[in-house]
């Protein structure tokens, strides 16, 4: 059986497969079909329909669930994520597990389309050893990512000392749309 | 304690159990392939999974024998939310009682749709996981609950009738 103790794991693993099969383009095709349509269509309703009320509901559930490190900020026009120890990609790191070129991409892979539906854009940063950090804004709100430390104070990624991020995303909502 | 009981997993995390969400995102994954490739196609996928990720686990069944299929299975279930399995070992097989799947569970509380052939993965699965080892998997039964019996090859019984593998629905 295929569990979900260790779906992280195999998860990575599929996106190697598929690239294998059918290139990006597939992989890409998985993220949006699959993970974002079809798996994530509990996250995908709430947020379309309840926008920054829906992700506090959504990510305040799944990232304790899955055991993470983070913390999360919310305005009425500012949804702010601080991921301080990734559980998925520290399970990678922690199983010495790299099947695929680049696993952080799967979260703006799925998370980047359900946003665009809902009339979000995102700016991202991750730094591929379990930290990064995500803003969402409406998409017709122009006000750039917050200063180092303005909107989550102490608990900013990029306070931390051995933050280098490696990835960079301005008002994105798909994987591909790298800095 | 030997080695078989510190080590059953071999993939491990800082949580004693999985989040069971991540079972809608296995349905998702199987579903897109099958849409992709069809049937045989889903078949390689789970079939190339056993092989290349889950070959620490044949290894470790090839060394330790029924006692290591039965150790890392006892393991596997207590680390996945809702299972209710029992695991027995005899001399010559592994029986796995599924009494409850917590994967079909899952996708049925959470109103999924289930792949009607999500249940065939545990044979293609476990056959290409078991073989390298010189063990072999027959299913029986599945939708929520089945029987899955580890032998080894010399001792293995008539090849896996997939007809004998229920068909998974939401109910």
């Amino acid at each position: 059986m295929l569990g979900c103790y260790d779906f992280c794991g195999h998860y990575e693993w599929t996106f190697e497969w598929l690239r294998r099969q059918g290139g990006e383009p597939l992989v890409r095709a998985f993220w949006d079909e699959a993970i974002h349509k079809d798996s994530q269509q509990h996250a995908t309703e709430l947020i379309v329909r309840e926008g920054i009320e829906g992700m506090k509901k959504y990510w305040g559930h799944t990232l304790v669930d899955e055991g993470a490190g983070f913390h999360t900020t919310a305005t009425d026009k500012l949804f702010r994520i601080d991921m301080h120890d990734c559980p998925s990609k520290g399970f990678l790191l922690r199983n010495h597990l790299e099947q695929y070129r680049d696993y952080c991409d799967h979260c703006m892979g799925w998370i980047g389309p359900l946003l665009k539906r809902a009339g979000y854009v995102i700016d991202h940063q991750h730094d591929h050893r379990g930290h990064c950090w995500w803003e969402m804004r409406r998409a017709d709100d122009p006000t750039p990512p917050s200063a180092i430390g303005a909107a989550s104070g102490e608990h900013d990624v990029r306070l931390r000392p051995d933050w280098k991020p490696v990835d960079t995303y301005q008002r994105a909502t798909d994987p591909d749309d790298k800095a | 304690m030997s080695e078989v009981a510190q080590t059953p997993l071999p993939y491990r995390d800082t949580k004693p159990a999985g989040a069971p969400d991540f079972y809608f995102a296995i349905n998702a994954t199987f579903r897109f392939i099958l849409k992709r490739f069809g049937r045989e196609g889903l078949r390689r996928y789970w079939t190339e999974l056993g092989r290349e990720y889950f070959a620490p686990v044949s290894a470790a069944w090839q060394q330790h024998g029924l006692k290591g299929v039965a150790a890392y299975w006892d393991a596997f279930f207590k680390a996945e939310p809702g299972a209710d399995v029992q695991v027995t070992q005899a001399a010559d097989r592994v029986v796995l009682d599924v009494k409850t799947c917590p994967a079909i569970a899952h996708l049925r509380k959470g109103k999924r749709e289930i792949v009607s052939c999500f249940c065939e993965h545990c044979y293609f699965l476990g056959e290409a996981t078991a073989a390298p080892a010189g063990f072999t998997v027959r299913v029986e039964g599945g939708n929520g609950s089945c029987r899955q019996t580890f032998y080894p090859v010399a001792s293995a019984p008539a090849p896996q009738d997939l007809s004998r593998i229920k068909e998974a629905t939401a109910c």
